[in-house]
């Protein structure tokens, strides 16, 4: 198994979290069944994966904390993993998309999107070098709409009948949201005051 | 004023007394309309009108105004 450690792990916390960059040794049976889970995979359009630990270890281990980070985010009363961002990063552009997926359903509907998001933008923004940020959900997965909207991302786009469904192949939808760095910047002066 | 019904689908989807929710209503202006109400919220909105949404519609919805005027435009 191919291991990068090129570049520098996330550790952060928010009020209710720890986020760090995952290890191929937090693969879990947990993380497993989230990935077989249809309600947490299919507003992704993401296919069920049956994976093997050892396959899961293999695929956290491809993030380099450089161009790609696997985050996980940890309970911090439980210390349980209750889901993971993926944070595509491109140097040369200075752009990070963010994609999430809670696994645990019993933190849904609990603003865990938006309080780990504003953690992360943090430090893409403030110290690696990130200057916008961007997030493709589609159009009808409303609670991550909803989760942009309510963070101050705007709306850029609409990519029309962009992609296929991974369940019954008929085309969907997909919308661009994008923060720049003076935007979020910005949103935590206000936030402040 | 906002009509009552745009109010009324916002307060059973967010699960709170109508009379709780301003008639400046927007995301992020309470708790209550969090990310679970917001799908219920235009699930709710596509029920009434016999529809689905159409993703330029949906983007849309930020404000009780919002949701009034997408009853409004599909009596």
């Amino acid at each position: 198994m191919t291991i990068h450690t090129k570049g520098r792990p996330v550790l952060l916390t928010s009020k209710r979290f720890a986020l760090r960059s995952l290890k191929p040794t937090d693969a879990s049976e947990r993380w497993i069944s989230w990935l077989k889970d249809p309600e947490v995979m299919g507003p992704l359009n993401a296919p069920i994966r049956k994976w093997t630990a050892q396959e899961l270890m293999a695929h956290i281990g491809s993030a380099d904390n450089d161009n790609r980070y696997l985050i996980g985010l940890f309970d911090l009363a439980s210390k349980l993993q209750i889901g993971f961002y993926m944070v595509d990063v491109d140097q040369f552009h200075r752009r990070a998309t963010f994609n999430v997926v809670i696994g645990d359903r019993s933190w849904w509907g609990k603003s865990v999107v938006n309080e780990t998001r504003a953690a992360l933008l943090d430090e893409f923004f403030n110290n690696r070098g990130v200057e916008k940020a961007s997030g493709t959900p589609l159009a009808r997965n409303f609670p991550a709409v909803f989760n942009y909207k309510a963070q101050g991302w705007r709306h850029e786009g609409t990519f029309r009948r962009q992609c296929l469904s991974v369940t019954d192949g008929s085309r969907l939808d997909q919308y661009q949201f994008g923060l720049t760095r003076d935007e979020w910047r910005a949103i935590r002066l206000e936030d402040a005051q | 004023m906002s009509p009552p019904r745009a109010k009324r689908l916002l307060a059973e989807a967010a699960n709170c007394d109508p009379a709780a929710i301003a008639d400046d209503a927007a995301i992020g202006s309470f708790e209550s309309w969090d990310s679970l109400a917001h799908l219920r919220l235009v699930l709710a909105l596509e029920e009434r009108i016999g529809r689905q949404l159409d993703p330029d519609e949906s983007v849309r919805i930020e404000t009780l105004s919002d949701i009034a005027a997408l009853l409004a435009a599909n009596e």
